[in-house]
């Protein structure tokens, strides 16, 4: 076997190698150098009920769901006067999370403004219930 | 990075794997076997077994890991063949097993998730460093302890009837173990040890009884160093309490006690150990110890000088020249084969594992998960570094194997189980 034949593939080879480790080092860039302190268009993960009786109430995201309300078979029962029985749900699509009003009385709000159609949320965002108010993390 | 985006890695690494494997035969006998299938075959099952798993019990796991891993362990398997295929045919065998060990600790874990693992801490430290302890077993008994190449830290079984043993690494398990407790330990007394309020001249010292700690990692270093005759393991030990201690308090106080420790510790070595110092001495001046200790590092530096650039191409060198070139040396026999190019992409791809490990660590929010993650990598981190700086003469060389690279099926099952631990902690943590 001729030698160039040997140094092609040996070249084509490592060329593979960095291929390979240039699809890895982006992913790798994309997702340790986001910082999850600050506010990024990322995916949430967790809503935080931050007013409201007693510590904060961290519930984790499920793909079904979750329902807020005052009522107490709400998925997350929420203890404020000012919230309906079941008051919103906040789903998840897509790897987006979304906030739907299920019809309340009082409205829900996402950063401070009233939603009328599903609304996706990001991280950091508030959404408001009533008088309590979810972080969404 | 998507699951779809992952598995494609996953298939691309069995092909360089395959490939690899295709090009040692084809230099060898100018034509192709089924070696290159089987190869293919057992890293699909074992890497895609991995991610089949993630997928059902923890979907939400980082997507970072699972392929550089594949990564690496494709490029030693390469030369692992090259070098040997009877080792290759038994590496295989513990790819198998050690990804089924992986799963079978993602499926244990799929409920409870790693705080379970707290629980246990007392019961995981007792096992650990009895792992540790293992090899000192006094040989004529049915368990014993085994001096290969100079150092004690193998257990053979002896199985009545068959002339091959069960030989194995306790001491791979062991570190993984005293690390689930360390980060258990440190997650309820972090701050306590983070407070320093005592001033002696210049210097802040915490309390004496949060010195207590770093007492007991050197002294445990120090007994293996001293029965065992491994220096790597006693180093990598060492250097996990002071990285966790550091992680967990944020304090430098605990690098500077623990590198000072570290000096006087390896001075005192070199002084009584006539093993440590023929170490010592070979470093400083490998062909000066030609004949004798400094061989295996004058081997390796001529195998990476001759690599070059691109290397000789793979199963064109002659790394077998080199001592135990398919276990820790095995970074030389890549440097001569496929040169300074791959020796770069096989320290990146460890930089990658790293970043993504530390990255699972600064996401979590839960201490001990936190701890758990870092300390992990660290484990990974500090093997490689130790190997890597004896193979490039960076530092004295102390026998220790290249975390998914080496021969060796301890060594891949016990990394394999960390990268699990660290696939579970990301799920659990995702933000």
């Amino acid at each position: 076997m001729p030698a160039l034949f040997f140094n092609i593939i040996k070249l084509l080879f490592l060329a593979m190698l960095f291929l390979f480790l240039w699809q890895v080092a982006r992913a790798v860039r994309a997702h340790v150098g986001a910082n999850p302190g600050t506010r990024t268009a990322g995916f949430a993960a967790e809503v935080v009920v931050l007013t409201g009786g007693g510590d904060p109430e961290r519930v984790r995201l499920r793909p079904q769901g979750h329902v807020f309300g005052r009522s107490e078979d709400a998925d997350i029962p929420i203890d404020d006067p000012y919230a309906s029985e079941f008051h919103a749900r906040v789903g998840v699509t897509d790897n987006k999370v979304i906030v739907h009003d299920l019809g309340s009385t009082n409205g829900t709000y996402v950063n401070g403004r009233r939603v009328t159609s599903p609304t996706t949320v990001v991280r950091g965002d508030t959404v408001q219930i009533g008088k309590t108010i979810l972080e969404v993390r | 990075m998507t699951r779809t985006a992952e598995t494609g890695l996953i298939i691309a690494a069995a092909i360089l794997a395959a490939v690899g494997v295709g090009i040692v035969e084809f230099t060898k006998d100018n034509w192709l076997n089924a070696q290159v299938v089987v190869t293919f075959g057992v890293f699909v099952i074992a890497f895609g077994g991995i991610q089949i798993a993630v997928r059902r019990w923890a979907s939400g796991a980082s997507s970072l890991l699972l392929p550089t891993v594949a990564f690496l362990t494709a490029i030693g398997f390469i030369e692992i063949y090259r070098l040997d295929g009877h080792l290759a045919a038994i590496q295989r065998w513990s790819m198998l097993i050690a990804a089924a060990a992986g799963v079978g600790l993602l499926w244990l874990l799929r409920n409870t998730g790693v705080g379970v693992l707290r629980r246990y801490r007392y019961v995981l430290l007792a096992v650990g460093v009895l792992f540790l302890m293992l090899p000192l077993l006094p040989d004529g008994w049915p368990l014993h302890g085994a001096v290969v190449n100079g150092s004690r830290l193998w257990v053979r079984i002896d199985v009545p009837g068959l002339d091959r043993v069960l030989s194995f690494q306790p001491g791979e398990i062991g570190k993984v173990l005293v690390t689930i407790f360390l980060a258990s330990y440190l997650a309820e007394r972090s701050e306590a040890m983070a407070t320093i309020d005592r001033k002696i001249g210049p210097f802040k010292l915490p309390e004496p009884r949060h010195l207590f700690p770093v007492l007991v990692a050197a002294g445990i270093a120090f007994v293996i160093l001293i029965y065992q005759r491994d220096l790597g393991a006693s180093l990598l030990l060492f250097g996990l309490f002071i990285g966790m201690l550091y992680i967990a308090t944020g304090r430098s106080f605990y690098l500077v006690t623990g590198a000072l420790a570290a000096v006087a510790g390896g001075a005192a070595a070199y002084s009584t150990f006539s093993h440590v110092q023929r170490r010592i001495d070979a470093w400083l001046d490998p062909f000066g110890h030609f004949s004798d200790a400094g061989y295996q590092s004058v081997q390796a530096l001529f195998a990476m000088g001759s690599g070059s650039l691109t290397g000789s191409g793979i199963g064109l060198g002659r790394p077998d020249l080199i001592p135990a070139a398919e276990t820790d040396f095995i970074f030389a026999a890549i440097a001569e084969e496929m040169g300074l190019a791959g020796s770069l992409a096989v320290i990146a791809a460890f930089a990658l594992l790293v970043a993504a490990g530390f990255g699972i660590a600064i996401r979590s929010r839960d201490l001990f998960r936190k701890y758990l993650a870092g300390g992990l990598t660290i484990v990974l981190a500090l093997q490689a570094i130790i190997i890597l700086g004896g193979v490039l003469r960076v530092m004295p060389v102390t026998g220790i194997t290249l975390p998914f690279m080496s021969y060796g099926g301890s060594s891949l099952l016990a990394n394999t189980a960390i990268i699990a631990l660290l696939l579970r902690i990301s799920d659990e943590e995702r933000a």
